[in-house]
Parts: structure tokens; C-alpha cells; sequence
């Protein structure tokens, strides 16, 4: 079973290469989202429509709504994360991928052109959370 | 009486005709469940219905390849209600480009098999995707943060991908 997954030399360095860029550019990029404070930085289409702290524990919960492509999107930030609460795209998966927290996460709900990414690193006692 | 001479297709034609609607069946088929999955993350398929894309390049050549990967993506968005939305030409996008970078890559590279040609055709398609993204609906680089992640999902499964299209192809008769 296992002599069908090796492939050829040809195959191999393919592969390794492949990895050795990925893996050069996952670090580059992680160098670059996890500098500053944790941030939410939502977007429509090529435009930045604005800029959020994540909320410490205890801290209320953000709400907004953007207005898409095809209407609006309400968009929660809270100590678990940013999340897509409600969207008035067909597929809703926007909505089911729930909170995301980590720098370099993001959101995306591609028909309302909409996009919510995390950058930065947590004070004290919320690193566990954003990273 | 003018006749009109009507030339009946021989049987090698019609039987690669045939062949041909099967995989493009079983690569809508593939395209309808991997849409009914749940997601594993944005724009992450398995990319079972690529595989037959590399089936078909491999038992029938290049000019099948890319118009099964074209059609599989019109029937099977037709079937799950995304025909002509931003996830169909997302599809498409990523759809074609793997079939032409699949197909440069086989008859490129040598040395190269089923399994090379699969992990390459993966990792463009995912690109692909982004790129189309990034140019039509979301101009921000900042869709790039989650990509390196994706792209390594995408050699584990076009690794595998590519060794049951070299198990496929060798029990369908290909030398």
C-alpha cells in the first residue's frame, strides 16, 4: 500500500520544494500578521472599512454591520474571536465557519465581498487566544 | 433525389465518446459531494473531482482533460445552484488552470508521475482560486494570510490523489 505513495525522485523533489516555499512563506507572513496588538481588520472589496482591538475577557462584546455586495453582514467581535453573524449570502458559509482568533486567520465571505482578517498578538492573559 | 450522405461515427469513436461521458458523470458526481461536505476550511475541497480531470488527460489526452474539467464545473454548479455566481467562476478558475498546469506538467517534466502531476495540479488550483479572488472580488493581499496553511493541505491530497489516479490508470489498462 505504502509503495503506491512513494512516486518518483522526480516526484520527491517536486514536493520538497513545494514545501520549502510554502513553509518560507508561512513564516514570512507570520512574521509580519503576529507584530502589534491583536487586531480585526475588516474589509469590502478593496477597501478597509475598519479597525478593531479584540476585546479582553470581560470586555463587551463589538457588533457592526458592513454593507456588502449584496447587503448587509453583521459581524461580531468578541473575547472568543471575530465571526460573520448573520450574511445574506446563499451558501451561509461565512456564518458556519464561526469565530476565528488566531494572527493570520481570516473570514471571507466572497459573494458580499466581504473579508475580516487577524493580525497582531495579545496583552497578558489573552494569549491563549490570539496567538 | 439529392441524397444527403450521413457518415455513421466508427465504433473506436464512439467508444472514446462514451468513455469520455462516464468520467465527466463521475467528475459532476464527485463535484456535487464535495460540495455537500462539510467545510474544511475556505475554498477547500479534497479535489476528488480533479483526479478524474487527471484520469481523463492520462487515458484520453490533453483536449479531454480541459473540456471535462470545464464541463464538470458547468453541470455540477448547475446541479448545486451556483451557475454563474462568484463560487462558479472561482471553480472555474481553479478548475482550468490545474487541467493546463497538469497537462504542461506531464508532457514537461520528466520523470515526473500521476502523483507529480496531481500535487502540482492541487497546489495551482488553490492558488488559482486566491488569485481570482483577490483580482474580482476582494482586491486586498490580505486573503494571502491563510494560504500557506491550505497549501499544504493541498499536497497531502494531491499526493494521494495522484497515487490513486496511478492505481486507477493501472487497472484501467494504462501503460
Amino acid at each position: 500500500m505504502f509503495e503506491a505513495l512513494k512516486g518518483t525522485w522526480t516526484d520527491r523533489l517536486l514536493l520538497l520544494v513545494s514545501l520549502a516555499a510554502i513553509m518560507a512563506g508561512w513564516i514570512m507572513i507570520q512574521a509580519y500578521v503576529s507584530s502589534g496588538p491583536a487586531m480585526a481588520e475588516i474589509y469590502h472589496a478593496d477597501t478597509l472599512v475598519a479597525t478593531y482591538p479584540l476585546p479582553q475577557k470581560g470586555e463587551p462584546p463589538i457588533h457592526l454591520q458592513v454593507e456588502g455586495e449584496l447587503g448587509l453582514s453583521e459581524i461580531v467581535i468578541d473575547e472568543q474571536g471575530a465571526r460573520i453573524a448573520s450574511s445574506p449570502c446563499a451558501t451561509q458559509r461565512c456564518v458556519l465557519s464561526g469565530p476565528h482568533r488566531h494572527a493570520g486567520d481570516m473570514v471571507a465571505c466572497v459573494p458580499n465581498r466581504i473579508l475580516i482578517t487577524l493580525r497582531g498578538h495579545a496583552e497578558s492573559g489573552f494569549d491563549a487566544i490570539v496567538e | 433525389m439529392k441524397q444527403i450522405a450521413l457518415s455513421r461515427p466508427s465504433l473506436p469513436e464512439l467508444e472514446s465518446k462514451s468513455r469520455w461521458l462516464a468520467l465527466l458523470m463521475l467528475a459532476i458526481g464527485l463535484h456535487v459531494f464535495e460540495a455537500s461536505l462539510p467545510s474544511l476550511g475556505p475554498w477547500f475541497k479534497p479535489g476528488l473531482a480533479n483526479l478524474v480531470t487527471l484520469l481523463a488527460l492520462v487515458l484520453m489526452g490533453q483536449r479531454a482533460a480541459v473540456t471535462l474539467a470545464i464541463g464538470r464545473v458547468i453541470v455540477g454548479s448547475f446541479f448545486i445552484g451556483t451557475l454563474f455566481t462568484p463560487t462558479f467562476i472561482i471553480s472555474m478558475a481553479g478548475g482550468l488552470t490545474a487541467a493546463l498546469v497538469m497537462i504542461a506538467a506531464w508532457r514537461w517534466i520528466p520523470g515526473i508521475s500521476l502523483i507529480g502531476v496531481s500535487l502540482l495540479g492541487a497546489l495551482v488550483h488553490m492558488l488559482a482560486q486566491f488569485v481570482t479572488v483577490e483580482f474580482l472580488f476582494i482586491q486586498q493581499a490580505a486573503l494571502y494570510y491563510a494560504l500557506p496553511p491550505l497549501l499544504v493541505i493541498s499536497c497531502i491530497s494531491g499526493w494521494i490523489n495522484g497515487a490513486l489516479a496511478e492505481y486507477i490508470a493501472g487497472r484501467l489498462g494504462h501503460e
